[in-house]
């Protein structure tokens, strides 16, 4: 029993940061229609800043995200504004392409720059833990999970209560009708992007003092935000809120009932299966 | 938009001059290690056919018939394993491993179709890289089978005999050579073959559009799992070609979610849906990764002495540049797809038709 | 006169809602049948149920004597039934004589043979003269006719034409409605046509069933339906809605 709590308390911690991967991708999807393959990269990028922030000016990894997050935040509408923005329109696979183009870039420079050497981020707390009711939780991960949080509520708050959040919200319902309702869709296509990119980083920056820094690190993450915002329904923010936590939590229980290593093929047999006899996910419409 | 004779069928008019040329082309191939004994330029050679041949089979699926897999690392990591694990396990020679492998691919082409096909566009690519993903870590997971993340290293290639006459020793590169060469022909002899057919003008209905194509006879789910057969089958021979060659398997090497997208690159880049794309793909991307990997373009940039080899921005170079020598991808992908979305050959056709034009 | 084909008391829900209700008509040989309704009748919704795009949620429909509802339409479509789109759907990268002959594949699998079909449904159509043109560059006129070729190139009983004279000027209209008489003068095809021109579709039907909020609303000879209250109470309706 403490075992199955146990595992289940990690997994909703994980989740939370896997929320914020997903809320990412699902934005981005949303108002562009665009399935981003270098999402993972763009995280891979936020631990390196994190990594830079950490190493060289001492910046504790949870302090740094108040400078991650607008960095990212630029980097994304950077990004779509020199290149996905060229792809509006243009067919699916070659939109994925060009965003399987860019990650490859991403870490291949890092890996140019870093090389491909794993690099660990240890901070005094990285392996600390604490007890509540017998149940050990990791203090990494804990912060990161209040923080996760904090973050999602913000977000919330931003796409319900703003303008700003409810153009970016019916720009993703309907871009033609949105557009003819004045919202400037260019804007927020690049607003989508950053803020999308600003959340994948500030993953990143999170997970960092728990998991190995290395160039590569994108690919896992990038098929991860697609299991989730493909669980959730595309597009959907409170679906890819509940697909993190749902993988968090699958992936933490079949590691301990099943095994470490088979933990991400019950993760991707759910994914398959979601696509196949729930293809529009726990809480999206159908667009297929 | 005015109309345009862009798609008058070459074969009909292929001229006396092309003919030459290709005898000659062909002949110089089958000559070239007559010539040439470098063992690097051989090596060049070898994965210049490989390419070709994942290429050439990437194509068939993604370029005819407009269902962009990119997880054929399944079929390729299928090939590259059945053949190993039959050579370093039970002696089979790898001519029958090869066979073996086809036979797996083909077993894991009708259970990916029968799975993804009935699923379109962005969602038909994420379901192609989940059943891949699911493949490389149950070799990861499979340590009885597979020897897990260790991979398998071959340490003795059975000599290949017909009776007592032995056909093949696989003790130089020149073997492989002629294989390689060999099986690259035929895909693209078949690929030729596939285009002149009912065959290729059902796949490129499917391409073009779905529905259509259905209203007009065509079963979808058949004519896209023969599709992805005929591309699985040389994606196979690709993977038990690769493995025999480099004589090492691990799943990062053959599994993994890199060697599908390489595989898709080859064919964008070079321009998708024609028999010579994948060959033009194969010609840019074998040399310019291999001269990053090797340090060759690192010593080129000292030669033109902008920097020193000794310099800080020399050493990096020199240590880096190898590891990075997929950048290249990224960066010939984005261009393409951003300036030239019908590839390399597209590319070139629409210039000299404009010159045509004046 | 033999039938052709059977619509029994179709009906088609999306979710709760129904396209089609409780439709019942039938065609006979050799006879064009006019289908006509205001935008969102649910004339295509019953195209779609007809060539096997979507299942109906009740009822079934007959062809040559045998149930083909919940054929896929590729099935149906060797059956004999053929169907055009409101939307043309050319396959834009391939040439004109390319398109049909994916058309006639679908009796031959010598592409010597096909090609021979396709460049006679061409000349039906009189596109002979341009077989090596991309269809995705084709004026919007000349689409709707590759449509047709592409269609009648799988050798059809029955062919459905589904607003094949949307968007089209008065010239090139009055070329299709010559080529819908046209087959049916050269016999063995018989033709169901969706279409807005009601001058065009008194022409040209020999029958018309008048499809209103998803229901059959009248059947009859094109005098019976200019003359019948409801049908015209109907378009009224919706003109002046």
């Amino acid at each position: 029993m403490t075992v199955l709590l146990q595992s289940l308390i990690s997994g909703i911690l994980i989740g939370g940061v896997y929320a914020l991967i997903g809320i990412g991708l699902t934005i981005i999807f949303g108002v562009m229609r665009v399935i981003n393959f270098a999402h993972g990269d763009i995280l891979m990028v936020g631990m390196y800043m994190t990594y830079i922030l950490f190493t060289s000016l001492g910046i504790d990894p949870f302090v740094s995200i108040v400078i991650t997050i607008p960095l990212m935040f630029l980097f994304g509408a950077f990004l779509q504004k020199l290149f996905i923005n060229r792809m509006q329109g243009a067919l699916p696979q070659n939109q994925i392409l060009l965003t399987i183009g860019l990650g490859l870039i991403m870490s291949n420079t890092m890996m140019l720059i870093f090389t491909s050497d794993y690099k660990i981020l240890s901070t005094s707390y990285s392996s600390e833990s604490f007890n509540v009711a017998g149940i050990s939780i990791s203090s990494p991960l804990a912060i990161s999970f209040l923080i996760t949080a904090a973050i999602t509520l913000l977000l919330y708050w931003f796409l319900l209560k703003t303008d700003t959040g409810q153009a970016i919200r019916a720009t993703a319902q309907d871009r033609e009708a949105a557009q003819l309702m004045g919202i400037n869709v260019r804007w927020m296509s690049i607003l989508a992007f950053g803020i999308g990119s600003a959340l994948a980083g500030t993953a990143g920056a999170l997970i960092s003092p728990t998991y190995y820094i290395f160039p590569q690190i994108g690919g896992i993450f990038t098929l991860k935000a697609f299991v989730i915002t493909v669980l959730g329904g595309m597009g959907s923010i409170v679906g890819a809120t509940l697909g993190g936590v749902i993988i968090g939590v699958a992936e933490s229980v079949s590691a301990v009932y099943i095994s470490s290593g088979w933990k991400d093929v019950v993760v991707f047999v759910l994914f398959l299966l979601v696509l196949l006899f729930k293809p529009a996910g726990l809480m999206g419409k159908s667009r297929m | 938009m005015k109309p345009t004779f862009a798609l008058i069928r070459t074969s009909a008019g292929t001229s006396p001059v092309a003919i030459a040329l290709g005898v000659a082309i062909l002949a110089g191939l089958f000559l070239f290690p007559n010539f040439v004994q470098s063992p690097y330029a051989l090596h060049i050679m070898i994965l210049f056919f490989l390419s070709t041949i994942q290429g050439e089979a990437w194509n068939i699926i993604g370029g005819y018939t407009g269902q962009y897999s990119v997880g054929h690392a399944a079929y390729f990591g299928a090939g590259a394993y059945t053949t190993m694990i039959l050579m370093q396990y039970k002696q089979i020679p790898p001519w029958y491993g090869m066979l073996a492998g086809i036979g797996v691919a083909l077993v894991v082409s009708l259970i990916i179709g029968s799975i993804c096909f009935r699923l379109r566009g962005p969602y038909f690519v994420l379901a192609s890289i989940a059943v891949a993903e699911i493949m490389r870590l149950s070799a990861m997971n499979l340590k009885d089978i597979t020897n897990g993340a260790e991979g398998i290293l071959i340490t003795e290639i059975p000599v290949f005999k017909i009776g007592e006459t032995i056909v093949t020793d696989f003790l130089s590169k020149v073997p492989f050579y002629y294989i390689g060469l060999v099986i690259a022909l035929i895909t693209i002899l078949v690929t030729w073959m596939v285009q002149n057919s009912k065959l290729g003008y059902y796949f490129q209905a499917i391409r073009e559009d779905q529905d259509a194509a259905h209203s007009l006879g065509i079963s979808l789910p058949i004519y896209k799992n023969i599709a992805l057969a005929l591309s699985a089958i040389f994606t196979s021979l690709s993977g038990s070609f690769y493995a025999v060659y480099i004589g090492f398997i691990d799943p990062p090497t053959v599994l993994a979610l890199d060697i599908s997208v390489q595989i898709v690159l080859i064919c964008i880049i070079g321009g998708i849906g024609t028999i010579w794309g994948p060959v033009i793909g194969a010609m840019v991307l074998v040399p310019l990764s291999e001269a990053l990997r090797s340090n060759l373009i690192a010593q080129m940039i000292f030669k033109t002495g902008l920097t020193s080899e000794e310099s800080g921005i020399g050493t990096f170079l020199k240590e880096n540049l190898a590891h990075a020598h997929a950048l290249i991808y990224g960066i010939l992908v984005v261009v393409v797809i951003l300036f030239m979305p019908d590839g390399i050959l597209g590319w070139v056709k629409k210039l000299t038709a404009k010159k045509g034009r004046g | 006169m033999a039938t052709i084909l059977e619509i029994k008391h179709v009906s088609k829900f999306f979710g709760g809602l129904a396209a089609n209700s409780d439709v019942s008509f039938s065609l006979d040989e050799g006879m064009i049948m006019g289908l006509i309704g205001p935008n969102g009748a649910g004339k295509t919704t019953l195209f779609n149920c007809i060539t096997g795009y979507y299942p109906p949620s009740r009822g079934e429909v007959i062809f040559k004597e045998q149930k083909i509802s919940g054929l896929e339409p590729d099935r149906v479509c060797r059956l004999g039934m053929v169907r055009t789109w409101q939307k043309v759907r050319p396959l834009a990268k391939l040439s004109v004589i390319d398109n049909v002959m994916v058309g006639a594949l679908c009796r031959t699998n010598s592409l010597k043979t096909a090609r021979e079909l396709a460049m006679e449904q061409l000349k039906v159509v009189r596109m002979d003269n341009k077989p090596n043109f991309l269809a995705g560059g084709l004026p919007i006129g000349e689409r709707k006719k590759l449509e047709v070729a592409r269609a009648l190139a799988t050798q059809p009983q029955l062919l459905l034409l589904d607003e094949v004279m949307g968007g089209l000027n008065p010239a090139e209209s009055d070329e299709i409605i010559q080529l819908i008489l046209e087959i049916k003068k050269s016999g063995g095809i018989t033709q169901m046509v969706i279409e807005h021109d009601m001058k065009a579709i008194m022409r040209i039907s020999d029958r018309i069933v008048v499809i209103n909020s998803g229901e059959k609303l009248a059947e009859g000879t094109p005098q019976e339906i200019v003359n019948n209250p409801e049908v015209i109470r109907a378009y009224l309706g919706d003109f002046h809605a």
